[in-house]
């Protein structure tokens, strides 16, 4: 249950308590060639969330003014509770940041770049040397502490960006597209820290991504941009998942023409919704177990033949494209 | 709104292990395992982040904690600058009875035995600290921490200044303390007191000066080599126009301020209450001409960083 507070009588470490972490009304920034972001009114509660959305969506924008590298051009941004253009060192204290760019110093060992990040975001020298060691044993590095950072491989590195953005125990980490780079073992490794991050120790995570199958794993919440606006905002219960209804996919056969269409008349008149997509078939308006039977029922009489049969589901994909066969769901795209 | 779940229950203290010896071990004694866990302790500020960047600038300056390549140069610049200090101590302790101790103990004109030095280290130091943060993307690193643009540029530039503090303030306090205890050295506390408030006066007027210059250049390219050059080509192109312009075109003499690479070093004769190498131009002109490139080289480095647009 959301509780809100007024962030301004805490202390900026108890702002944590505010929900939404993460809070934009009618947020534009404009540069001057282009508008990177239109009018984006968010609200992201706790949790793992992911920002979607492809290369130019505005992503990296987003987190800027989330970081107060940025001030808007218009409307307002509150993070923690916190106005990053007002209360920046104070926000930013509470914050970690792994960023997109490999912009690690090559010739700094990992351990002296994480300390370094830990004392700047205002541990005592002797708490963040050991903190550096502890966060960076978390990512899978305590053996590798001390090599230079030249010498490692991209998901090392992708590794220590991670190790630097917690060490401090930040309330909220952003992190730039984490994952860039990693093969997919690497990639499962890198996401399963992620969510222990969160889940055992409650820093909240804000990462994007271009990756919606990865986002679709790990993420609690998902903002999906698109050219600087907002294509959908939610739980990622809300947004992809199960939903009601079966989905079933015929095969074309060439020896019985209009097979497909007699299927999708019959469960018509059965007096059942069907939505259709080319080979795939939409079907809702009883129970699950009752379409099941119908379909397979109807497929047989009208002497087609079954690819696939199963519920339906919605992706983060579907939710981008907008190619969901779903006619009476309406939901939380905006 | 999502409880923050508490932190895991610490483990149970286990008991205390054996010593190698097979006996027990010391009463308490125990192995922690702490592993990574939430921090409630106590909080510095943006000084402490301050304070660190610029611990981090000097260390990668001077190459400390780096490959021995990147040691090189300082060390070189370093040595160069301290050589003619320990030459003139170890005079001192050779032949310090037989020397007059206002013969040896010309702190002013010492530096310039070391000006190329100083010159040299401030061309390199300013780029080091600066150019690289804002290519590789470490700028909007630091950025992302409480430090704003501000507190940022203030770390760097004390980091400048303390890493030229060691080419133009270490060898004159080496003079001094070889001397004091040669019995060359000033004459009694009062006087040494005096010499080592001039020392440390002297030296952060030519750091602060070449420091702001060197900042300035190295905030106007991202190319280290570019900065590095652009400073030593201003500094030596300067003296030449000023003494075509004082001597060839015989205009005013005070066209001799515009020379930023002796203005910092005439600047310490005055300190000293020495006439220096330029007579003819007022102490106060003097004095205003450092002030003005000390000044206006910050106010250039605030101005492009004001317009840097930062963002990752």
């Amino acid at each position: 249950m959301s509780r809100m507070v007024d962030a301004s009588t805490l202390d900026p470490w108890d702002a944590v308590a505010v929900s939404p972490i993460i809070e934009t009304t009618g947020l534009v920034m404009e540069f001057p060639s282009t508008r990177a972001l239109d009018h984006l009114d968010l609200r992201v509660p706790p949790g793992v969330t992911g920002l979607v959305g492809a290369n130019g969506a505005g992503k990296t924008t987003l987190i800027s003014l989330i970081l107060g590298l940025l001030e808007p051009s218009s409307g307002s941004i509150r993070v923690l509770g916190l106005d990053p253009t007002v209360d920046g060192p104070a926000l930013r204290a509470m914050i970690g940041y792994g960023p997109e760019r490999n912009v690690l110093p090559d010739d700094m060992v990992a351990y002296d770049f994480v300390r370094h990040f830990a004392q700047i975001r205002g541990l005592p020298r002797d708490e963040a040397r050991s903190r550096a060691s502890d966060s960076l044993y978390l990512v899978g590095l305590g053996e590798e502490r001390f090599r230079a950072l030249g010498t490692m491989s991209t998901g090392q590195r992708q590794r220590v960006k991670l190790a630097q953005a917690i060490a401090a125990d930040p309330r909220l980490i952003v992190l730039d597209e984490p994952t860039d780079g990693l093969d997919p073992v690497q990639r499962d490794d890198m996401l399963g820290i992620i969510v222990d991050v969160n889940r055992n120790f409650g820093i909240d995570v804000m990462l994007s991504s271009h990756v919606l199958e990865e986002v679709e794993r790990i993420c609690d919440h998902v903002v999906a941009l698109d050219a600087g606006r907002l294509v959908a905002q939610g739980s990622l219960a809300d947004l992809a998942g199960i939903l009601g209804g079966v989905e079933v996919e015929l095969i074309d056969l060439a020896d019985r023409p209009g097979s497909i269409d007699a299927v999708e008349r019959r469960l018509a008149d059965r007096g059942l919704s069907v939505g259709r997509s080319d080979l795939s078939l939409s079907v809702s308006g009883a129970t699950d177990d009752e379409l099941f039977d119908a379909v397979v029922a109807t497929v047989a009489e009208a002497g087609a033949r079954i690819g696939t049969l199963g519920r339906r589901r919605r992706t983060l994909d579907d939710v981008f494209t907008g190619d969901i066969v779903d006619a009476d769901r309406s939901g939380v795209r905006q | 709104m999502t409880p923050v779940p508490p932190p895991p229950p610490s483990r149970p203290p286990a008991p205390p292990p054996p010593t190698s010896f097979g006996g027990p071990s010391e009463p308490g004694a125990r192995i922690v395992e702490r592993g990574f866990q939430r921090y409630e302790g106590p909080r510095a500020g943006v000084p402490q982040a301050i304070r660190s960047v610029t611990w981090q600038s000097i260390r990668s300056t001077l190459g400390l904690g780096r490959p021995a390549r990147h040691k090189i140069f300082p060390v070189l610049a370093v040595a160069i600058a301290y050589v003619p200090a320990i030459a003139f101590v170890g005079l001192a302790v050779l032949v310090g009875d037989l020397l007059d101790p206002s013969e040896v103990a010309d702190y002013a004109s010492y530096y310039g035995f070391i000006s190329a030095a100083i010159l040299l280290f401030a061309g390199l130091v300013a780029p080091e600290v600066l150019v690289g943060d804002r290519r590789n993307g470490m700028l909007a690193m630091y950025l992302s921490t409480p430090l704003s643009r501000g507190t940022y540029l203030a770390a760097k530039a004390v980091a400048v200044m303390l890493t030229l503090a060691l080419v133009t303030l270490g060898p004159p306090l080496l003079l001094l303390v070889g001397y004091t205890f040669e019995n060359v050295g000033p004459d009694g506390p009062g006087e040494w007191l005096k010499a080592l408030l001039r020392i440390v006066v002297s030296a952060f007027a030519i750091s602060g000066a070449l420091s702001a210059v060197s900042m300035a250049a190295s905030s106007l390219t991202d190319r280290r080599a570019f900065a590095s050059i652009g400073v030593v080509l201003l500094a030596l192109a300067s003296p030449a126009v000023a003494s075509a312009l004082v001597d060839g075109a015989e205009l005013s003499p005070n066209w001799r301020l515009i020379d930023i690479f002796s203005m910092p070093f005439e600047l310490v004769y005055r300190i000293y209450g020495e006439p220096g190498n330029f007579p003819e131009l007022s102490t106060v002109s003097v004095v205003a001409v450092n002030l003005a490139w000390t000044v206006g080289g910050l106010v250039v480095v605030a101005w492009r960083y004001s317009r840097l647009v930062v963002a990752r």
